[in-house]
This record gives structure tokens, C-alpha cells and sequence, in this order.
């Protein structure tokens, strides 16, 4: 066995009310991808909020490269060697890729003024190294995707010379593609990139929610639940539902809890036609009651795009929408909402929520007419119908007038979904409705998307992660560069296929 | 993460339940941002009430409300746009051209004192129309457009106006500026019924709902139906409707209408709105915060001269507490 180069031990910490941490210990080794995973307020980012000396903790020892340390802050943590990739990366949009990577070690020439030459060249240097492409040291950092800002905070860390690298959730924000075909895929490119980094000697602590990533990159897996330590495991002898299992504390044996049979009924929203610009053409589909179409493909392939036209959030250029077989014509998404369409958008916090709002007042925004009488508000019908659906989606909230920016992301998704099921929808289009939050939640989710389902709902479904939409969907609709371009049924859909459609790549390239 | 398994036992249940019934009626108190202004305000007037001789007299308190009455009718308008997440930097022209042109009607042809004060107001719909307009259609941020309205209706005013002033009003109209109801000056009085009915407006109809969504999350409010671009023209129009009454108010008060008067008034409603602890990425404040920031300006004003100092400080001072105001809540809001 190696040495051990990162211990923290009976790690404790405090939050007013809460005990946020209780007696947590991680141990890393050079050369080792060690996974870090748990529901959300596990407590994972307060451990390494304190690694990275943003937190002090309140009792535990830290040890690195076998010696105690006290962290006195961030920079004291990482001129010990350890570097933090924040999940919404720590990058200044405006300036370039080789300012980023130095930025605080600019190097100067004989009139104080920076050196760009020495700057881009060494910049380069470090992206070389780590065999980083399709980077130039001079690009604006908002110029470049998630993946490749991500390459860049990789190659700062490797160039502050860390040893302990921790990154925090690095692609939740991108698709998950489970192709052989690497050029398509950023995941690939960034899980290619934290091997080369493990092949380095470093030491690697990675958070994610993502088991199929899990298992392909890690060689350990600490597991938290509740601000304690639930256990270590070898990833080769372990499997993701034990290790979800352990996360919630109980025994899931299908994520999805999808009913047998359910009732399918009649065409309730037909789009026919859609198109706008170079992004949607000539797309046409239909759902039913008590279906749940999913709508998947790569991002970009349209698929939000289609849903925001639909409901009348952008402007279309040609297309038809009908409901129950009427042809309606939805030009804002006052229309669609009368027509009876919800949308549950992709970012729920730029999108779908009022974070400085109010519990009640986020669940009513849709439905104003509910809990008012002639344009004169309500105050008892608007919190006895926010009570209901607190209790209903069983919402996790101190009070329906707390904040919604206080809760937790999978009750603020709950919100979001209250907000829409106030109007009785007879279709309601969620778009990536589990991301970035924890297993527990997710399944409420689920349950929840199934119960409208049951109701008659007519449910389309759009996500990125593939078992999802193979779990949930009783069709799926794929999209590839804004065309519809192959429908399956559920007892035919597979991830392959399913990535054959939505990358175009044949089969005979991906075996 | 949240706990929230603290348990009462039993025995103590009855007395939690009826400090909690205290704490409800009182609470509000507390909790609400207002307090720490209305506090401020409460001291600064204690403070002038033992430090002047002048301060505390029915005349002074008279001029004291109706200057801070003046203040709040533009800055009410003011806190529909910034909670709404705009900005209107027009107000103080708007209120110029309103004024310029109830002269023109009222002095210059003669017109009936009613149809003017129509005419002033609808000249102020317009203009707030206008920048509605422009800024839901062209997408060019509410700064900009404000700003170039506030060039395009004061140049207007010195157009109409030569740059002459306008005065000799007549007498019945007078008495709106400058009149009485018992001890009441009738512009306080004005400012009073609007300020209420604003206050109903916002806080318990689905229109003042609409003003705080949009102004909380725009999208997320476009998302849940809520038809914005109306929104915004509409608020638009009201604030510039605030102005035109301010101009009836102030014309009525100083009997005479100048091209090149209102000058930084957008500043002091703007300020008197922050200070009242609106937030300008909006969603966030009130009218009773917004009155209560114009209080507190009107009595630093007021203040200054009653302690005898010259009158060019008195924008030093009123800076200095935006800033203060501003910082302390922010400060506030972090520690939270």
C-alpha cells in the first residue's frame, strides 16, 4: 500500500443549529482517485470547504504528507498543496486562459508591466503538459465551454504544483454521453484528464452525483449520509446500488418505481412542423394522456429550444400546436398556460424560481387568478393552497413564508413542480427536472411525474442522463442538431441506441 | 441544511404558544427592514426636537411635511420602477414639462383649472408610455432610454418655455400647494392617499404580485405567464404619472413653472428609495421604506438649516447617508 498524503481525522463542524459535520474521516493517496459522495447536505462540501481552509472546523486533525497542519485559510491551504475546482469554477470571464492559470503570479518585465510573451508561453507550457487541446493561452475564458474552463482550473492546480486535487462536481453541468467516441464527448475528456492526473502521482478527491462516472473513474469511494461517515469502498468491489443504498440509508431497488401498465389515452398536444432559424427544423411529435414522452439528445441537439417554442417562451418561425385535436395558436406563455400547457424550465434558479420570494408566493406565480378575486389578492386561499402542496409533495420548509432561495435544490424543485400542478396542466413539459439534485429527492421526483402521469397528465420529458429518460419515458423521441430524428418505443429503447440517434455515429464506429 | 427538531416539551407548550401569539403581533417589528430606518428617523427628530429652537414649531413641521410630501409622490413612482428592476432617470424632467404645460394651459390660454391638471397629467402618461415603450421594444436598458428622456423633455420645457418662467396661477389652484386641511397641509394630505393606495396596490392586489415577480426573476415570471412588456409599460407610465402629480403639487406650491427646475430630483426619489431599503436589482421594497427614506432626507434637509449650516452641505450629507444606508444593508443582508 502507499502512503497515505491527505488524512483528515474525527473531522467536526457546527453550523447554528446544526451539526454539519460529526466525526468524518478521509484519507487519500497518491496516485488515487478517491470518490466523494453523498446526498446533498451529506455534508461533502463543508469536509472540503474546511480542506480548502475556507471553513475552520471546530474539533479533528488534519494531516498532510504525514504532517499536522492547522489551515489558517485558502491561500495557506493551498500553498500546502491543494487545490479546490469549484463546481461554479473559480475563472475571471473576461480575461484570458494564461491570465487565469497565473492570475496573482503575473510574471513582470524590467518596467513593472506584465510580461505577456513569458505569460502565454508558459501558459502553453503548462497546457502542453497536460496534453490539453483546442486551448489557446489568449482565448477569453467565456469563450470557451464548461469542459474546457474546467481543463484550464486543472491546469492552474497542476501549475500551483498541487498534490491534492478536489473537484467539486465537475460535470453536472455537462451531458452525460456513454459513446466509445471520444472526440464527441466533453465527460470523456474530462474523466481522460483526471486519469492522466492520477498516472501523475496526484491525489485526486472527486464529488459527483454521477454512479456510472463513479465506477469508471474511481478507485475508492467514501460514502457520507448526514454529516457522518457511512463507510469506504474498493470501487472493484462494490456496485452502484450498494453505494446508492448506503447514501439514502435504505434499499432501492428501482430508482424509477415506473407502474406497470399505465392508461394511455388519447393524443392530447400534437406539434406539427416546428421550426425557427438554423435551430429547430421541421419537427413534429405528439404526446398522450398519461404518457411520458422523453426528448432526449446531446446539448444543443434543440430540445429545450423546442420546449420554449412550444410553450411560446421564443418565437417560432413555422408550426402548427394543437391540443386535443384544436389547433391553438400560442404566441407567449400566458397563451400556453391557457391553453393548459406548464413548463418546468431546464435552470431552475435563473428560470423557474423566485429565490428571494416566498414559499406561498412561488407556489401561486403561475396561478394568480386561483388566489384572487378580481385582480384583489387572497392571502388565506394563496397559503391554504401552499399548505396543501407543501404537504402533498411533502416539501421540506420551516414555514410556506420561508425563502425559496433557503431551501434545499430538490425542495426547490418541488416548488417549482407545485407551481405548476395549481393550474391542473393537461400537458406539462419538464426540462432535466433531477439535475443537481440528490437521489432522495430525485425519486420523489419521479414519483411525482408517474402520480401526474396516472392523473392523465400528458408528460414530456427532457433529460440528459440516459437512465433517466430510459427509466421514466413510455417513448423517446431523439434530436440531433435540431431535427427530430428517430422515435422509440420503450421495450426497444437502449443507451446505444438511443446514442446512435442523438450522435449520428453508426454502430459499427461505436462497437 | 436544516434542523428542526427542536421539541417543547409539554409543560412549557402554553407559554411558547402565547409568546409566539405576542412575537406575531409584535414580531413584525423586528423582522421587518423598515425598522432600522424608522429607528434613525425616530432619534434624528428627538435629536432636532432638543436641538433647535425652530425645529419643533407647527410652522417649521408644516414646510418639514410638505417638502418631505413633495420627495415622496416622485419617489413612489420611483419604487414601482426600481421594484420592478428598472430605473427612471426622467422623473425630474417629466416633472419640468408637466409643469411647463399646466402654465401654458392654465396661465397662458386661460384653460379651466380641471381640464389643465388632465392635461399635465396626460402629458405625464405619455412620456412614462414612451419610455415603456422603448424599452420593452428596442431591448435598450431603462438607463438609456430614461436618460435620453430626461434630455428630450427638459429641452422640450426650455423650448416651450424660452427659458422664461411661467407664473401667475390662479388662486383656487394655489390652494392644492398651499393649503390647509385643519393643521394638515393639503400636499401632505395628497401624498398620504396616494401613498395608501399604493401600498394596497402592491401588497394586496395580483397587479402589485406581478410588479415583485417581475422584478424578482423576469424570466422565471415570463415562464408563469405573467405578460412582462405590459408590465413594464404600464409601470413606466404610472411612475411618470407620480411625476406629472408632483409637477401639479409644486406648480400649485411655488406658483410659478421654470424650464430649469427638478433638476437631480430623479437622484433624491432614487435615493429616498434605497434608503428605504429597496433593492436596485428589484423585487425587493416597499412604499412605508420608500416614505421613510424620504422622511429621513426631508429632515436632514430640514436639520441642516435649522442648525445653521449652509445649505451646500446639506448634498454632502444626503450622499453620505445613501451610501450608509446602502452599506449597512448590505452589511446586514450578508451577516444573515
Amino acid at each position: 500500500m502507499q502512503e497515505t498524503i491527505l488524512l483528515m481525522k474525527g473531522i467536526r463542524k457546527a453550523f447554528p443549529g446544526v451539526q454539519a459535520l460529526d466525526g468524518v474521516d478521509l484519507e487519500v493517496r497518491p496516485g488515487e482517485v478517491m470518490a466523494l459522495v453523498g446526498e446533498n447536505g451529506a455534508g461533502k462540501s463543508t469536509l472540503i470547504k474546511i480542506l480548502a481552509g475556507t471553513y475552520r472546523l471546530d474539533e479533528g486533525e488534519i494531516y498532510i504528507g504525514g504532517q499536522q497542519v492547522h489551515l489558517r485559510g485558502p491561500k495557506h491551504a493551498r500553498d500546502l498543496g491543494v487545490s479546490v475546482i469549484y463546481q461554479e469554477l473559480n475563472l475571471a470571464e473576461q480575461i484570458s486562459v494564461a491570465e487565469n492559470i497565473f492570475a496573482g503570479r503575473e510574471f513582470k518585465n524590467k518596467l513593472g508591466l506584465i510580461d505577456y510573451k513569458t505569460l502565454y508561453a508558459n501558459a502553453q507550457k503548462w497546457l502542453d503538459t497536460l496534453h490539453i487541446t483546442g486551448v489557446n493561452p489568449r482565448d477569453e475564458i467565456r469563450s470557451l465551454s464548461i469542459a474546457k474552463k474546467q481543463m484550464v482550473e486543472i491546469a492552474k492546480a497542476i501549475s500551483l504544483d498541487s498534490n491534492i486535487i478536489v473537484m467539486d462536481e465537475p460535470t453536472s453541468s455537462l451531458p452525460t454521453v456513454t459513446t466509445k467516441s471520444t472526440d464527441l464527448n466533453e465527460v470523456q475528456v474530462l474523466l481522460e484528464m483526471v486519469d492522466k492526473l492520477r498516472k501523475r502521482g496526484k491525489a485526486i478527491i472527486y464529488i459527483s452525483h454521477r454512479m456510472d462516472e463513479i465506477f469508471r473513474i474511481s478507485d475508492r469511494i467514501t460514502v457520507m449520509r448526514d454529516g457522518k461517515l457511512i463507510g469506504v469502498k474498493n470501487t472493484g468491489e462494490t456496485n452502484p446500488d450498494e453505494i446508492v443504498s448506503m447514501m439514502v440509508g435504505r434499499d432501492l431497488k428501482d430508482m424509477y418505481g415506473r407502474p406497470k401498465a399505465p392508461a394511455i389515452g388519447d393524443v392530447v398536444l400534437e406539434v406539427r412542423n416546428l421550426n425557427q432559424g438554423h435551430r429547430l427544423k421541421d419537427i413534429s411529435f405528439n404526446v398522450r394522456a398519461g404518457e411520458v414522452l422523453g426528448i432526449a439528445g446531446l446539448v444543443g441537439a434543440g430540445r429545450s429550444e423546442t420546449a420554449r417554442a412550444v410553450f411560446g417562451a421564443d418565437a417560432r418561425d413555422t408550426g402548427q400546436v394543437f391540443m386535443n385535436g384544436k389547433e391553438v395558436h400560442i404566441t407567449s406563455p400566458d397563451h400556453a398556460i391557457r391553453a393548459g400547457l406548464g413548463y418546468l424550465p431546464e435552470d431552475r434558479k435563473k428560470a423557474g424560481l423566485f429565490l428571494k420570494m416566498a414559499v406561498k408566493t412561488n407556489v401561486s406565480a403561475a396561478n394568480l387568478g386561483a388566489v384572487s378575486n378580481g385582480g384583489w389578492l387572497n392571502n388565506a386561499t394563496e397559503e391554504r393552497i401552499s399548505r396543501e402542496y407543501v404537504k402533498s409533495l411533502n416539501i421540506r420548509t420551516p414555514s410556506i413564508d420561508q425563502l425559496s432561495k433557503n431551501l434545499s435544490g430538490g425542495n426547490q424543485q418541488k416548488v417549482v413542480i407545485a407551481k405548476w400542478l395549481t393550474l391542473k396542466p393537461k400537458v406539462l413539459i419538464v426540462d432535466e427536472p433531477t439535475r443537481g439534485i440528490d437521489v432522495g429527492a430525485k425519486i420523489e421526483i419521479y414519483n411525482l411525474i408517474h402520480q401526474m402521469a396516472e392523473q392523465g397528465v400528458a408528460v414530456v420529458m427532457i433529460s440528459s442522463e440516459l437512465p433517466e429518460i430510459l427509466g421514466m419515458s413510455d417513448r423517446i423521441v431523439v434530436l440531433r442538431e435540431g431535427r427530430l430524428v428517430g422515435e422509440l418505443d420503450r421495450k426497444d429503447a437502449t443507451e446505444e441506441k438511443i446514442m446512435m440517434l442523438a450522435t449520428g455515429v453508426t454502430s459499427e464506429v461505436l462497437v | 441544511m436544516k434542523s428542526d427538531k427542536t421539541m417543547t416539551p409539554p409543560a412549557e407548550t402554553k407559554r411558547a404558544t402565547f409568546l409566539h401569539a405576542v412575537a406575531g403581533r409584535l414580531g413584525w417589528l423586528f423582522r421587518v427592514r423598515e425598522a432600522g430606518i424608522a429607528a434613525v428617523v425616530l432619534i434624528l427628530i428627538l435629536f432636532l426636537t432638543l436641538a433647535t429652537d425652530n425645529f419643533g414649531n407647527a410652522e417649521n413641521l408644516a414646510i418639514v411635511a410638505r417638502q418631505i410630501a413633495l420627495v415622496s409622490i416622485l419617489a413612489m413612482g420611483m419604487t414601482l420602477v426600481i421594484l420592478l428592476g428598472g430605473i427612471d432617470l426622467s422623473v425630474g424632467s417629466v416633472v419640468v414639462i408637466t409643469a411647463v404645460l399646466i402654465g401654458k394651459a392654465m396661465v397662458n390660454m386661460a384653460l379651466p383649472i380641471p381640464l389643465s391638471i388632465l392635461i399635465g397629467l396626460g402629458v405625464g402618461a405619455l412620456a412614462g408610455f414612451i419610455n415603456g415603450m422603448l424599452i420593452t421594444r428596442t431591448g435598450v436598458p431603462p438607463f438609456i432610454i430614461t436618460l435620453g428622456m430626461m434630455g428630450l423633455a427638459r429641452g422640450a420645457a426650455l423650448v416651450i418655455t424660452k427659458g422664461n418662467s411661467i407664473s401667475g396661477f390662479p388662486k383656487p389652484y394655489l390652494e392644492i400647494g398651499q393649503g390647509y386641511l385643519g393643521p394638515v397641509p393639503y400636499p401632505v394630505i395628497i401624498a398620504a392617499v396616494l401613498a395608501l393606495l399604493t401600498h394596497i396596490m402592491l401588497s394586496r392586489t395580483t397587479f402589485g404580485r406581478r410588479i415583485y415577480l417581475v422584478g424578482s426573476n423576469e424570466e422565471a415570471a415570463l415562464l408563469s405567464g405573467v405578460n412582462v412588456n405590459r408590465m413594464k409599460v404600464i409601470v413606466y407610465t404610472l411612475c411618470s404619472m407620480f411625476a406629472a402629480t408632483e409637477a401639479v403639487v409644486e406648480t400649485a406650491r411655488f406658483s410659478t413653472a421654470m424650464g430649469n427646475a427638478g433638476t437631480g430630483y430623479e437622484l433624491t426619489a432614487i435615493g429616498a428609495v434605497i434608503i428605504g431599503g429597496a433593492s436596485m436589482n428589484g423585487g425587493e421594497g416597499s412604499v412605508i421604506g420608500t416614505l421613510l427614506g424620504a422622511t429621513l432626507l426631508g429632515l436632514i434637509n430640514n436639520g441642516l438649516i435649522q442648525l445653521g449650516v449652509s445649505s451646500y452641505w446639506q448634498q454632502v450629507f444626503s450622499g453620505s447617508i445613501i451610501i450608509l444606508a446602502v452599506a449597512l444593508d448590505t452589511w446586514r443582508r450578508r451577516s444573515k
